[in-house]
């Protein structure tokens, strides 16, 4: 069945949008990251202009977020004090991502840098996650007891000046990094259309050493926040967020994302963060060598100005 | 799009003194409506050529050849070249072409070159390389080599095309030709121009206008998007957060 896109002005099938609305809901239920990341350059792949899918799929993330958020919101795993000032620079971030996306859609170099943001960031994420993983993994196997990194153990981020204190995470420290954090996910997920999850969740556990009970209930909160900002931004700024395109996404998503997170119950933590890896280094690749090896066709074009 | 309709009024005041004939012609729609379901549209179009009014002939004398364009909405359009740099490929080169249609669309009777000759084609744009044509002062040849990629690549999407049997004669002098719009024509005002050449010169011609334009909620959706973008924008985020909570107390984890 043909549905129209009103925005992207194209007709795509209503199952296969709502399909791989719910394989990237499944993954993304199943490992707890958004998910924005795969469904992008999908499609992209499949024949929607970028800056219709990057809008869109922002508003999608919002809709995969929620029912997470909600869910760890009634468990009280949400620090609402340090989601409210990774949001706060998140917005702000978004505002620099979302104009530095109209700059570069204009000068025909849009598609290079969501190709270069994926490559770089991917990539980097993916190995690290890749390394941490397989690690945990052998010493499991070899009978070593992992233990967690104690939440009151202290780096020099901690340090810095304008310390502020964190009651349910238990952190009293400096606000500077968790700013640079927040304004950096808020900058390249406006820009690359991805929620952040994944940069999130590392860089809180091993940078800002949030204890394991708030960190994914944070992250998730500071996704829904920041995303429903950067889709209002891009609506404004750009109008190319599709509403028929997201809601056909979402729909897909939200229930993927349910049988997803039942499927995740019965793998082991260490196992599904090296699934994850392997995943997000495949994207990294496949940007990777877009790059690299000669394109199918060295002509593009592309329409320049206002919308009619 | 007024450039060529400037050209057309000059031209038709030339040409029509020499062979006098008239042509009667209509489209089978006027508005193309799209729809959710919108998957392309097919279109007739249909005329005869009549002596000219004053004239004593009963019929007019063919054998006529028929050329009908189609083309859409005009936009600025670029081409952009990728080059192998520092051992990545990126967009390196571009030109820029105002007011390019977004979809030109060609139907003959005939093969184009048996019909006339191409100073004619090209002079009255029917040949898709003329819409590239840059005014003097720009580098012609860059522009010429990329006004041919750019051709290629509308042709590759479906919007840019040349059917050499896309008009049919059904007696001497009444024709009738079929075009497919695809899913993806552009909305926006649009012009079939029809031209009649006897002996390669062209002896009438006449332009009629139809439309493609959403309807509906397609339509609301769009404007909406352009004319209340904040309202939009905020619209999307509670469909969203409403879809995610509905999602997750309908499974209940």
């Amino acid at each position: 069945m043909q549905i129209y896109l009103p925005i992207a002005e194209l007709s795509m099938n209503l199952f296969f949008l709502v399909g791989i609305g719910a394989a990237v809901g499944f993954l993304s239920g199943l490992f707890g990251v958004g998910g924005g990341f795969l469904l992008t350059p999908l499609l992209i792949f499949s024949g929607v202009p970028a800056p219709v899918a990057v809008a869109s799929v922002t508003g999608q993330v919002v809709a995969a977020s929620t029912s997470g958020a909600l869910s760890h919101y009634r468990r009280g795993g949400i620090d609402l004090h340090l989601a409210m000032y990774l949001v706060l620079s998140g917005v702000l971030g978004a505002f620099g991502g979302v104009a530095t996306f109209a700059v570069l859609r204009d000068a025909g170099q849009l598609d290079l840098f969501i190709s270069l943001g994926f490559l770089i960031l991917l990539g980097f994420v993916g190995t690290l996650m890749l390394i941490e993983s397989t690690r945990a993994i052998l010493k499991q196997r070899k009978g070593i007891v992992v233990r967690d990194r104690l939440p009151n153990q202290h780096s020099w981020i901690h340090g810095l000046p304008m310390r502020v204190r964190f009651k349910k995470s238990r952190l009293y420290i400096s606000v500077l990094p968790v700013l640079v954090i927040g304004l950096f996910i808020g900058f390249v997920g406006s820009l690359l259309g991805i929620g952040g999850g994944f940069i999130m969740v590392p860089a809180l556990v091993y940078l800002l050493r949030v204890p394991g009970n708030v960190v994914i209930g944070t992250s998730l909160a500071q996704v829904v926040a920041m995303m429903a900002a950067t889709t209002i931004l891009h609506a404004v700024q750009s109008q190319s967020v599709d509403i028929l395109l997201a809601f056909c996404l979402m729909v897909g998503g939200t229930a993927g994302a349910q049988f997803g997170a039942s499927a995740g119950k019965y793998l082991r933590g260490e196992q599904l963060r090296g699934l994850l890896a392997i995943l997000v280094l495949a994207v990294a690749i496949r940007f990777g060598l877009s790059l690299v090896l000669a394109p199918a066709d060295v002509f593009s074009m592309a329409v320049l100005g206002a919308r009619q | 799009m007024m450039r060529l309709l400037a050209l057309f009024a000059i031209l038709f005041g030339l040409v029509a003194p020499a062979h006098a004939a008239r042509l009667v012609s209509q489209v089978s729609n006027d508005t193309v409506e799209i729809t959710s379901s919108f998957d392309g549209e097919r279109m007739s179009f249909f005329g005869q050529i009549m002596p000219d009014a004053g004239s004593t002939e009963k019929v007019v004398e063919g054998p006529f050849q028929t050329i009908v364009v189609v083309l859409g909405p005009t936009q600025n359009r670029v081409a952009r070249q990728k080059t192998h740099n520092f051992g990545i490929w990126l967009n390196t080169d571009q030109v820029e072409y105002k007011n390019f249609p977004s979809y030109f669309h060609v139907l003959a009777s005939a093969r184009l070159k048996d019909i006339t000759d191409v100073t004619t084609l090209t002079t009255n744009y029917i040949l898709p390389e003329a819409h590239t044509l840059m005014p003097s002062g720009v580098d012609w040849w860059k522009s010429a080599v990329f006004g041919r990629e750019l051709v290629r690549l509308m042709t590759e999407e479906g919007l840019f095309g040349i059917q050499e049997n896309g008009v049919n004669f059904l007696s001497d002098n009444f024709y009738s030709a079929r075009l497919t719009l695809p899913s993806n024509a552009p909305p926006g005002p649009y012009i079939a121009l029809t031209y009649v050449f006897k002996n390669g010169e062209i002896i009438a011609r006449k332009s009629e206008g139809f439309s493609v334009r959403k309807i509906g909620f397609e339509r609301f959706l769009a404007l909406s998007a352009v004319q209340q973008p904040l309202l939009y924008g905020i619209i999307c985020v509670l469909l969203a957060l409403v879809t995610g909570w509905l999602g997750g107390v309908l499974f209940k984890r």
